[in-house]
Order: structure tokens, then C-alpha cells, then sequence
């Protein structure tokens, strides 16, 4: 029963490294303003409270990471109660790439979607 | 079960242990951002509840601390792909590696810190004796403290300043960190963390050895840089404006059929003064890092 669970996780977890930067830069691109982590999970969890695909908190290194390949940047703002809050916004470059990433997932929808359908 | 944001950042930390401290900095601001600001939102809309209450099912909905490391600990192991896709490794020619220093951006940003280190390295020490020393003087007074909390405060601004220069000239990444890790703190306890943290006082030594540093760093790469250049433009200052290279033998002119082989000699110099400023920039850019970032 646990390996049936753990498979399931792994499968899922696979499956959220590559989907969660697509949702995240789909998101930062329709924001069409800066956003903040907290604000991203919130916009997410507001759409989907029925699914809770991953951890809030793994959506921070996603974002760090997206940063890093030049698809978003971001800046420091002082807040006025609390630290200070990073706002991504996504770049030129990310959303050339974020049209490209919809393509390959549209054929992957429709490849995966063949066979499940049989 | 965890009672407050602290000991939450206190356990990630914990898990990520050994890893890389831009990415232990990074994690720790990113969930201190996230729960205090969700901790907010949650007491704005159930007033009457503590801290405590909400933050049980923030931490929920974030992740634990393990499951929180263990995303940032798989995003890195993945993070070299993603960062440098499109760089072949190639073999290249020596002469072509030795002479590419030319067109790195990276080098010409180390030798431009070089050269002003000189400038921010005086003003950083000139701070610190004329604050030290006033804060020193005051302390006998009763405005004492705040003088010399003040001056202490003013050191890490300025070591925000130069983490910022040292990330853009040398490529260093050079994590900022709220200075106050605790909101609301009154101002007793604002003293009081500044003074135990080790990174004022680190910040302080590192703005007076950036003096010295700051004369050496300038003086060779101001040095090598006028050597080179003197050393390419000889046929031209030689030749056309009839001014011998003084460096030898006095006044006497280079021979005509030397004079291309100086020439190259001042490219081979001054492709060896980017080298060496690359690797003086990486060497000090640890050190920064090492002496400025919390970690």
C-alpha cells in the first residue's frame, strides 16, 4: 500500500518539475504586472482550492531557477510590515520560451491523451 | 509541531545543512516572506486567533521543512542545466583561450574594480576612523550608544553597497538579507542584534583591510594596464612622435625590427593583467562574500 503511495508521489512530483515553471510563467505573463511569491500560491490556490498538486514552497526555487535561465527577473521591495518581498516579472526571453513550452505541452497533451484514450 | 516562524526557518535551515549558503539564504528569505505575509493575511481574516494558531495550517499548505529543503536541494542539482544551455563545451586553441581574456566582460569588470578599489577602499577606511573615532569619544557621554549603534548601522549599509558592486563587477552573488530578522523589534533589541551579529563586525574589518587591498589592487592593475598599452603603442610613439619607450635604457629608441615584437609583448601583457584580474576578482569576491553575507 505505502509503494503504491510512494509511487504515486514520484509520479506526481516528476510530473510537477516540468508543469509548475509553465503554470508560473503562464501565470507572470497574464499578471502583466510583478508579482510576489505569496501572491502567485494565493492566485493558484484561489483557481484550484480542489487541487493541491504541490507544496507552496516548491514554487520558490521554481521561480529562483526561472530567474536564473533569464525567464523572469526580479526585485527587492520593502514591505511595510514584515521582511522584504521579491517581485518576479517575466522577461522577453521567457515569453518567446512560454510559447514554445505551450506548443511541446500541446503536443504532449494530445501524444498522452491518444493512448490513454486507446 | 512548529509554534513560530522562527523556529520554521531555525528546522529548514537544519535540513540544508551543507548546501550552497546563497541557496541556504535564498530558501530562508523566500519562507520567511511567504509565512509572515501568510500569517498576516490569516489574522486579518480571523482576528482574535495568535500566531500559533494559523501558522499550522500555512505550514501545511508550504511544506515542512525536509519536504521545503528537499525542493531547493533537486532545483539546484537541475540548475546547471538549465542556466547553461546553449554553451558547448569546446576545446579550444591556447592562444585563442589565452588572448579570449580580451572580450570577457568579466575580466574588465574585475580590473575596473580593481582600479576603484582604490577610491572606495579609502572612503570605507576614512569612514571608519572618523565614525570609530567619534563614536569612540562619545562613548564617556550618554548619547554614546546611539552614536556608536548609528556608526555600526552606517557599516552595514555601506556593506550593502559594496555586495552590490562586488555582484556586479566580479559576479559574485552576494545574497541580501533583512538586517532585522524579527519584525517589531524595539529599539533596545535592534542594538542588541546588530552588535551580536557577527557580520558587523566582520563588515568593519573588511572595510579597513579594503584600504590596503585597495592600493595594491590599484597599483598593479593601473601599472600593468599603462605597461601594455605603452608596450603596444611603441611603433606608434616611436616612430611617429619620435618619444622613446623610457623603460630600459633611458632615452635610447628600440631598434625598428623590435619594435612589433614589443608590441605583441604589450598584447601577451595585457590579455596576462585581465587574467590576473579575473582570478584577483574571484579570489576577492569570496572573500567578500565570506566577510559581508549572513550566513
Amino acid at each position: 500500500m505505502t509503494e503504491a503511495v510512494d509511487a504515486n508521489k514520484k509520479f506526481q512530483k516528476e510530473l510537477n518539475s516540468g508543469t509548475a515553471a509553465l503554470v508560473l510563467l503562464s501565470i507572470l505573463d497574464a499578471a502583466g504586472k510583478p508579482m510576489y511569491g505569496y501572491q502567485i500560491a494565493k492566485l493558484i490556490e484561489t483557481k484550484r482550492p480542489d487541487l493541491p498538486m504541490m507544496k507552496q514552497g516548491a514554487f520558490y526555487p521554481v521561480l529562483r531557477s526561472l530567474e536564473t535561465s533569464g525567464l523572469l527577473e526580479s526585485y527587492v521591495e520593502p514591505s511595510v510590515a514584515g521582511p522584504p518581498r521579491r517581485y518576479y516579472r517575466i522577461t522577453r526571453e521567457g515569453r518567446e520560451t512560454l510559447a514554445k513550452w505551450v506548443e511541446i505541452w500541446d503536443l504532449t497533451k494530445v501524444f498522452v491523451d491518444d493512448f490513454l484514450k486507446g | 509541531m512548529i509554534r513560530d516562524i522562527r523556529t520554521y526557518l531555525e528546522e529548514l535551515k537544519v535540513e540544508l545543512k551543507g548546501m550552497d549558503i546563497a541557496l541556504v539564504q535564498d530558501a530562508l528569505s523566500d519562507a520567511e516572506e511567504f509565512l509572515t505575509t501568510a500569517v498576516q493575511d490569516a489574522l486579518e481574516n480571523q482576528p482574535g486567533r495568535s500566531d500559533a494558531d494559523v501558522l499550522g495550517a500555512i505550514i501545511d499548505r508550504y511544506g515542512a521543512p525536509a519536504e521545503v529543503a528537499a525542493a531547493y536541494k533537486e532545483m539546484e542539482s537541475r540548475f546547471p542545466r538549465l542556466r547553461r544551455p546553449s554553451r558547448p563545451l569546446k576545446r579550444e586553441k591556447w592562444l585563442s583561450a589565452y588572448f579570449g581574456v580580451m572580450s570577457d566582460l568579466k575580466a574588465w569588470g574585475a580590473f575596473l574594480y580593481m582600479v576603484l578599489s582604490l577610491l572606495t577602499g579609502s572612503i570605507y577606511f576614512g569612514w571608519v576612523l572618523m565614525g570609530g573615532s567619534i563614536s569612540a569619544m562619545s562613548l564617556i557621554l550618554i548619547i554614546g550608544i546611539p552614536v556608536a549603534s548609528l556608526f555600526l548601522l552606517s557599516i552595514r549599509g555601506i556593506a550593502l553597497l559594496e555586495g552590490g558592486l562586488v555582484e556586479a563587477l566580479l559576479g559574485t552573488r552576494m545574497p541580501r538579507k533583512p538586517l532585522f530578522v524579527t519584525p517589531n523589534l524595539g529599539w533596545i533589541d535592534k542594538i542588541k542584534a546588530l552588535l551580536a551579529d557577527s557580520v558587523t563586525w566582520k563588515s568593519l574589518l573588511y572595510m579597513i583591510v579594503q584600504l590596503p587591498l585597495g592600493y595594491i589592487y590599484f597599483f598593479v592593475s593601473a601599472g600593468l594596464l599603462l605597461f601594455s598599452l605603452s608596450f603596444i603603442a611603441s611603433p606608434v610613439l616611436e616612430l611617429v612622435f619620435h618619444k622613446p619607450l623610457e623603460l630600459w635604457r633611458g632615452d635610447a629608441f628600440t631598434p625598428v625590427w623590435a619594435l612589433p615584437v614589443v608590441s605583441a609583448a604589450g598584447f601577451f601583457l595585457l590579455a596576462l593583467t585581465l587574467h590576473l584580474a579575473k582570478w584577483v576578482g574571484k579570489v576577492h569576491g569570496r572573500w567578500a562574500k565570506y566577510m559581508l553575507v549572513r550566513k
